[in-house]
């Protein structure tokens, strides 16, 4: 029996792969770029997992052995910080091809050729 | 000296860039000539470490924060990351000269904050000995790629860019994936421990979380089918900014793809991604070379030649044997040279003449005889003709990949080499053979830099056997796993 947040992340790639793949408006692109980032976290975060332990902070009443995995948790901490790095980057040339094209359809952003 | 100075390598390039908007102020000259100043700081810290690492024949671990590995993150400056974080340091040395005259429409001081990050980036990923620090410096690479990819502000370059960053999103998101497969079935990311565990890893998930990592990887890498964003960010990328993708951010992808590749070679189900990776490596060689015959833009149709080289690079690493590696390491000094030549002069014929289309070409031997006769050398060593250092790198890898029994991949690569040759003589006729011209008078400052690296192409093709030498060293960094582990200095684990 699979886990429901391992189906739960890796239905969100999923979903975000297929809005890439399939979508023609490059704010939707983007949207599904963003879904699957986010899947890709809460993956990672779900693997440091363990049934029943609270958060890996030392304070009264919780010790190190009653700690879930600390380790995916900065992961993931810097993989949020790559991933808004990337959208903001994705979004300001986004307005660059609108300004320039007058588009934001896939099909019609075609200068380079070849 | 402490080998720990050696984390200048990383240090040195990020307080600089911090450092861009002080100088600024003082008018947009300071800023191009900081640029200089930190990229020859740089590589003269290379250049010790260099010196430190071959004449030891030890590599320097810097071990951050004094956390030992594997709770800390270290880097590992072995004999391959000491010859190539030189060669990425010269190679920025130059482009950050080639900066002053190529990049005057657009703000330099981002420009020279993103080409520090950029440098940054691929030195990390070369010398770091963590997978998910190896992640975070390939992350530090690509989005400044994004961002110089864009930077003419031009529709093509608005275009490429965001082909790039779309195919890279997916990337990093494979990778990371992959990265929390192992981390998920070994319980660490440190990467020498990686290759001590890696013999108790379930097959099936070596297997999916290697190939997500290959694809992930296959992005920055330029491997056919992910590399259709290449053509574009080249041709409408910043000249200088050519010259460092070619030369180094696809090297240093390719390097972190071998890296991670031996470290599981024990894994059951190895030979399975190998074979994928052969398929891959195969067909890009193949298309790029059948699409460089076809472009009218010369810039682009360099940067379909760069990446059937990477192809060529990926093949013998894909081999699995000794053979292959040094083979491969040898092709990239090569080809960093090569290219990092003929990106130079393009470039500069290009500002020059304002355009690289083919017409633009004509009568270039008349009318820029230093330029020409610098693509000339770059060309013709491209296709991989005796006493060019290419043909060494060349024919090591057919012969290593003959060895493995892939008869098919050898033959195919060796007729892309022929299409090679047809295409990049119709560029030496255009440049000898037709049109008229005036003489312009060119630049003795790039001028001379070209020469030094043409100079340097038929050096290593006379007298192969040094840089041969760097290289087998440099590759048996790679191959020979258990000699890495021995010499991380893992706290307490399987000692």
């Amino acid at each position: 029996m699979i886990s429901v947040y391992y189906f739960g992340a890796i239905a969100l790639i999923l979903i975000g792969l297929y809005a890439i793949l399939v979508k023609k408006n490059l704010l939707k692109i983007l949207i599904g770029l963003s879904i699957m980032e986010t899947g890709v976290n809460l993956l990672l975060i779900s693997i440091g997992y363990v049934s029943g332990k609270s958060a890996p902070i030392l304070s009264e009443g919780i010790g190190p052995s009653q700690a879930v995995d600390p380790i995916p948790q900065a992961l993931v901490l810097t993989a949020i910080v790559i991933g808004v790095a990337t959208t903001a980057m994705a979004l300001s040339v986004a307005i660059l091809i609108y300004e320039k094209y007058g588009t934001l359809n896939v099909e019609e952003i075609r200068r380079l050729r070849g | 000296m402490n080998g720990q100075y050696a984390a200048l390598l990383i240090a040195l390039p990020l307080i600089s860039a911090f450092f861009v908007p002080v100088f600024k102020g003082m008018g947009k000259n300071a800023v191009r000539y900081f640029l200089i100043l930190v990229t020859a700081l740089q590589t003269g810290i290379a250049a010790w470490v260099f010196k430190e690492v071959y004449t030891t024949g030890q590599p320097i671990i810097v071990i951050a924060g004094g956390w030992k590995p594997p709770v800390g993150i270290n880097l590992y400056l072995g004999h391959f990351a000491a010859l190539f974080v030189l060669i990425i340091a010269v190679v920025s040395l130059f482009t950050a000269v080639f900066s002053i005259s190529a990049v005057k429409t657009e703000p330099i001081d981002k420009y020279a904050m993103l080409f520090l990050l950029l440098m940054l980036g691929a030195t990390g990923m070369i010398a770091t000995g963590d997978i998910f620090n190896l992640f975070v410096f390939m992350e530090i690479t690509a989005i400044t790629a994004y961002a110089l990819t864009a930077y003419n502000k031009t529709g093509e370059a608005a275009e490429a860019s965001m082909k790039y960053i779309i195919l890279g999103g997916i990337g990093s998101s494979f990778f990371l994936i992959g990265v929390a497969l192992i981390y998920g079935s070994l319980g660490t990311l440190n990467m020498a421990q990686i290759a001590q565990l890696a013999a108790t890893m379930d097959p099936t998930v070596a297997q999916v979380g290697l190939a997500l990592i290959i694809l992930g990887l296959a992005v920055e890498a330029e491997l056919f089918p992910l590399n259709a964003w290449a053509p574009d960010a080249y041709q409408a990328a910043p000249h200088p900014i050519t010259v460092m993708f070619s030369a180094f951010v696809v090297k240093a992808a390719l390097y972190a793809m071998a890296r991670i590749l031996y470290l599981m070679q024990v894994v059951e189900s190895w030979g399975s991604v190998l074979r994928l990776l052969i398929v891959m490596a195969t067909l890009t060689v193949v298309v790029a070379e059948l699409a460089a015959l076809r472009q009218k833009n010369v810039k682009r149709m360099i940067a379909y030649s760069s990446i059937a080289q990477i192809g060529l690079i990926a093949l013998a690493f894909a081999l699995g044997t000794q053979a292959g590696v040094d083979a491969g390491v040898f092709h990239m000094v090569n080809h960093a040279i090569v290219k990092a030549l003929l990106f130079l002069a393009v470039g500069y014929v290009a500002i020059t003449l304002g355009g690289a289309e083919l017409e633009k070409f004509q009568g270039l031997g008349r009318r820029m005889p230093l330029t020409a006769f610098a693509i000339s050398v770059g060309a013709v060593a491209t296709i991989g003709i005796p006493l060019f250092n290419v043909f060494w790198s060349k024919i090591r890898i057919i012969l290593a990949t003959l060895n493995v029994g892939y008869t098919w991949a050898a033959v195919l690569v060796l007729s892309a080499s022929v299409v090679e040759a047809v295409y990049y003589f119709r560029l030496l006729h255009a440049i000898w053979f037709e049109g008229e011209g005036e003489r312009i008078s060119e630049s003795m400052v790039i001028g001379l830099m070209m020469l030094f690296l043409a100079a340097l192409v038929v050096v290593i093709g006379v007298y192969p056997d040094y840089v041969w030498e760097l290289a087998r060293k440099a590759g048996e960094d790679i191959f020979n796993v258990a000699q890495y582990v021995k010499n991380v200095p893992l706290m307490g684990v399987g000692a």
